[in-house]
């Protein structure tokens, strides 16, 4: 790797060898062989259904697969050289590898893209999941169109859901983000996403890449900085999001990606969060969906256990997070009984505000904030899941509805608590 | 026998992989007599300027007496000139001056139909019982054929046309006042090789033989490309290369490159064919800037015997067809080159050279030096040589059949007539218009489209790799550029053409060539000795290069 840039040499070759493109579609990867083959055909296919005029490409970032994923990936070209047969295209479609140092760091993969899409001056860009394999040649279309042809900056997915699916984001990731930038983005940090090149290279300027934060949550980074910088916004409905198979179910990750970051973009973005009050919908796309609600088995009992045990064990660190009000109520709630215990919407946000305000003054290490957050989150999210467990699909996306009023309700809490008045 | 050539310099049987093919209508070059229409006498007058062009062919479009209702396709007496054209002795007299000066004429033959106002027709539709009556195919009813397309889909609704005069259809393949010959009557095959040997007698070098596919019917087919009709073919070939040895027959046969191979046959049918399917895949790759179109469409062509040849072009005296593209293919050309719809005819594009690629020389230059260094013999259509455009505003294709624009005087130098005798209006508009796109102000300066015409043709003609060599692709990962090998015995040269409007770096495996320099053919410069490593060229946009290699 040349001193002071993230692409090698190899790399920089199959760039020049590709050329401008019209659209980059990028794949992050790492170990993802079983499935990224059927995501890739599913991209190819889109874009050779819907895009069969435009110069196109496929990028793959690899963190460092042992399993075959780069070479999968590269067989999905179609050239002169790699025709494939029953494939009629007009022009080549280039498949590209590489691999991206910074570990399994998504921030690094997107930061390789982002590059990438930089030098090769694509106008329209895309990042889809290795793991989507639910991932339909549509899905393509319904995320790039509205950048190809309405000039959208950023458009992030909506999926079709069960109820109890994205709890993080129903809870907190949305409402919180709705209330602090005004803008009802339903998945900040999505698997799937588009964006313009404008955006693209806005994005590469800001010095956000070395950031910690930035690093762990590029995806909910490049949804506030299209947000903060007046990029236009749309959402889009795909489709049903298949849960890859024994998925780990990393809580901590998933907080660092997303409150974590939503926490840190405060420290720059809170005078334009103050100046912001009622929050805006951004223009949907395609055919809604409403959320499924066949039975789900959740181990609720485990939720509320570890709620209880987490208030208890974290209490000298929540002690400096929280305030005396706030922790006093988490402990009374955390010894009532299972059945009749509920984490209201209104101590959840005063939570949550009162987690980002501490982030803000650092009382403790800001991870280890972020990470407290998670036996919280838990109490609310078996709340969230015995109130709607007979719900209807509109009753569900009415206490959401609710929860997101209550976040921006209690905006201007945040903003004394951050002060440092309270 | 056939007139021996004396004053040919080329004698060799192969003459026509060397060849560089002109494209013109005696109608539209100079008209000698000032009634408005080009004439065989105008046509020799202008011989020394295409023997300065550096063209050894000349391809003439039909001349035969007819009622001009498809610009001459519709030949109603074989054996004689129109008159507007002149006469027989006048083209004997262009024939000859153009061996002089060592060009070859191959003469346009309609095999396939004639005129309605051919005699034969006039007598075959007189009565049910005229001897003529099956020289054409006649039936009673429409439903015949039916798997056969209809080919002028924008004016013809149907192959059958009904004749009121003896109350029976009859068969056509192209306009219905063109119709179809009977070729399974072995006295219409006869009397067609008395017309080929007509002109043969007279000197003509070969003949491009029209709409050769259709030329018999057979029940439960599409009526092309039949077995019956290569039985024909070859019969003309082997009666020709019996009597009139080195003479050839180009095969116009608008099809796949797997259907166009039978007429190549084992080297007894066609010496020659026109390989419809490149010709817009070339403008594709162009504008796609990707060499795909064109390297696919050349893998799938399949290998064509010793002494056979293609032909290849940019643009002729029809539309540019996409009949042998994809439906997708096809609304992309259309949206690129034809986004005015009264650009497109039947299926293709009615439209020259020049304004196709937006009177880009860089782009002009590119495709003539595709055209000139692809395997097969060029064929260069009147007036794309300076450039010359197009009148959309004038019908079916006549918009790209105006007159040759001489120099910016009186009706461009074509006519002395007045103007609105002219045959065809003249073009008149600021780009391409006569005053300021003409051959004498070209000729002033050696950076013109026509002096850079003259010495690609030149170079070209003096490397024989490129008209006989074979040809190898080379696929660097830089799909913009387009790059191969052609080589001939000793004689390599290296083809490399940058489709792309943006510069491009392209690495090249030239391991097996080792130890050559590499000699640049225009400006005879040398470049770096080939190496271990890959090539590295580094090009303009739409450049491209012609190296010959050379181990020294």
């Amino acid at each position: 790797m040349p001193e002071g840039s993230i692409l090698t040499d190899d790399f920089l070759r199959e760039l020049m060898n590709v050329g401008e493109v019209d659209i980059l579609v990028g794949v992050p990867t790492f170990n993802d062989g079983k499935t990224v083959g059927q995501v890739v055909q599913a991209v190819r296919a889109g874009l050779l259904k819907y895009f069969p005029r435009q110069r196109t490409v496929i990028i793959n970032v690899d963190g460092g697969s042992r399993d075959g994923t780069q070479e999968i990936v590269r067989a999905a070209s179609i050239s002169d050289l790699r025709h494939v047969s029953n494939v009629n295209t007009l022009r080549t479609l280039h498949s590209i590898s590489t691999r991206y140092e910074g570990g399994t760091s998504p921030g690094s993969a997107l930061h390789t893209v982002f590059a990438a899409a930089d030098l090769l001056r694509a106008g329209n860009c895309a990042i889809v999941s290795p793991d989507s394999t639910s991932l339909e040649p549509e899905w393509i279309e319904r995320l790039l169109r509205p950048v190809v042809r309405d000039n959208v900056d950023l458009v992030t997915p909506i999926y079709r859901r069960h109820k109890f699916d994205g709890l993080l984001v129903s809870n907190l990731v949305y409402p919180m983000t709705r209330a602090l930038y005004c803008k009802r983005v339903r998945e900040p940090h999505p698997s799937e996403f588009a964006f313009s090149g404008r955006l693209a290279a806005h994005f590469l300027e800001q010095d956000l890449w070395e950031q910690e934060a930035c690093q762990m949550g590029a995806e909910t980074c490049l949804t506030l900085s299209a947000i903060n910088g007046g990029f236009r916004l749309a959402q889009s409905f795909l489709g049903s999001r298949a849960r890859p198979e024994q998925a780990p179910s990393d809580l901590i990750r998933a907080l660092r990606q997303t409150v974590g970051v939503l926490f840190w973009s405060l420290e720059a973005n809170v005078p334009s969060c103050s100046a912001a009050t009622e929050s805006e919908a951004v223009p949907t796309i395609g055919a809604e969906h409403e959320v499924t609600l066949e039975p789900l088995r959740i181990n609720r009992k485990r939720l509320h256990q570890m709620f209880v045990h987490g208030v208890a064990e974290l209490e000298p660190i929540l002690r400096s997070i929280l305030s005396e009000g706030t922790l006093a109520e988490l402990r009374q709630i955390a010894t009532v009984p299972e059945d009749d215990f509920r984490y209201s919407d209104e101590l959840w946000v005063r939570s949550v505000y009162e987690f980002a305000a501490s982030y803000h003054k650092a009382v403790i290490s800001r991870d280890h904030i972020v990470q407290a957050l998670a036996p919280l989150y838990r109490g609310k999210a078996y709340t969230f899941l015995g109130q709607n467990r007979d719900a209807s699909a509109n009753q569900v996306e009415a206490n959401v509805e609710q929860l997101c009023l209550t976040f921006e309700r209690a905006k201007p809490y945040l903003l004394e608590m951050w002060n440092g008045r309270k | 026998m056939a007139t021996p050539h004396a004053s040919l310099k080329l004698q060799e049987s192969l003459w026509y992989k060397d060849a560089v093919i002109y494209q013109v209508h005696v109608r539209t070059f100079y008209d000698s007599n000032g009634d408005g229409i080009g004439d065989f006498r105008g046509l020799a007058q202008k011989l020394d300027y295409l023997q300065e062009l550096g063209i050894n062919a000349i391809w003439l479009m039909p001349f035969f007496p007819s009622p001009l209702r498809d610009d001459g396709y519709d030949i109603a007496d074989y054996f004689s000139v129109h008159p507007s054209y002149g006469n027989l002795e006048d083209f004997k007299l262009f024939l000859d001056a153009a061996h002089q000066r060592g060009i070859r004429v191959i003469i346009e033959m309609v095999l396939n139909h004639t005129s309605d106002q051919h005699p034969w027709f006039q007598e075959s539709r007189s009565s049910r019982t005229n001897p003529k009556r099956d020289w054409y195919v006649w039936s009673e009813t429409d439903d015949r054929y039916r798997d056969t397309r209809i080919i002028f889909v924008d004016t013809e609704m149907s192959n059958w046309a009904w004749d009121p005069i003896s109350k029976e259809y009859y068969w056509h393949r192209f306009f219905s006042h063109q119709p179809d010959l009977n070729y399974d009557n072995p006295v219409v095959r006869e009397q067609m090789w008395g017309v080929m040997k007509f002109w043969l007698e007279m000197g003509v070098d070969g003949f491009r033989l029209d709409a050769v596919p259709y030329l018999l019917e057979r029940e439960g087919t599409n009526c092309e490309n039949l077995p019956e009709t290569h039985d024909v073919l070859k019969e003309i070939r082997a009666r020709l290369d019996k009597e009139y040895p080195g003479r050839v027959l180009l095969a116009e046969a608008n099809q796949w490159p797997a259907d166009l191979r039978p007429y190549f046959g084992n080297g007894d049918e066609f010496h020659m064919a026109f390989h419809f399917p490149l010709m817009p895949r070339m403008f594709m790759g162009l504008k796609l800037e990707d060499r795909k179109p064109i390297t696919e469409i050349l893998q799938q062509t399949p290998a064509i015997p010793e002494n056979c040849q293609w032909s290849l072009f940019l643009r002729n005296h029809d539309e540019l067809t996409l009949e042998m593209v994809t439906d997708m293919e096809r609304d992309y050309m259309y949206d690129e080159y034809a986004k005015d719809k009264s650009m497109r005819i039947n299926l293709g594009i009615r439209r020259r050279l020049a304004p196709l690629l937006d009177n880009d020389r860089r782009r002009i230059e590119l495709m003539n030096g595709m055209l000139m260094s692809m395997p097969g013999t060029p064929i260069i259509y009147y007036g794309d040589e300076i450039g010359m455009g197009d009148n959309v505003n004038l019908g079916d294709r006549n918009g790209v059949r105006t007159p040759m624009q001489w120099d910016g005087g009186w009706n461009g130098g074509f006519s002395a007539a007045d103007p609105e005798s002219l045959y065809s209006p003249l073009m008149l508009n600021p780009v391409y218009g006569f005053q300021a796109l003409n051959v004498q102000s070209q000729k002033r300066f050696d950076h013109s489209l026509l002096s850079w015409m003259k010495r690609i043709i030149r170079v070209r003609k003096s490397a024989p790799v490129f008209g006989r060599g074979t040809i190898e692709f080379l696929y660097p990962a830089n799909h913009r550029v387009l790059a191969y090998v052609r080589q001939l015995g000793k004689e390599t040269v290296l083809v490399v053409n940058n489709l792309s409007s943006a510069a491009q770096a392209v690495e090249l495996d030239l391991k097996r060539f080792k130890g050559n320099i590499l000699i640049e053919m225009f400006g005879k410069n040398i470049f770096p000795r080939i190496g271990d490593l890959p090539y590295l060229l580094t090009m303009g946009p739409y450049q491209f290069y012609w190296f010959r290699l050379r181990k020294i």
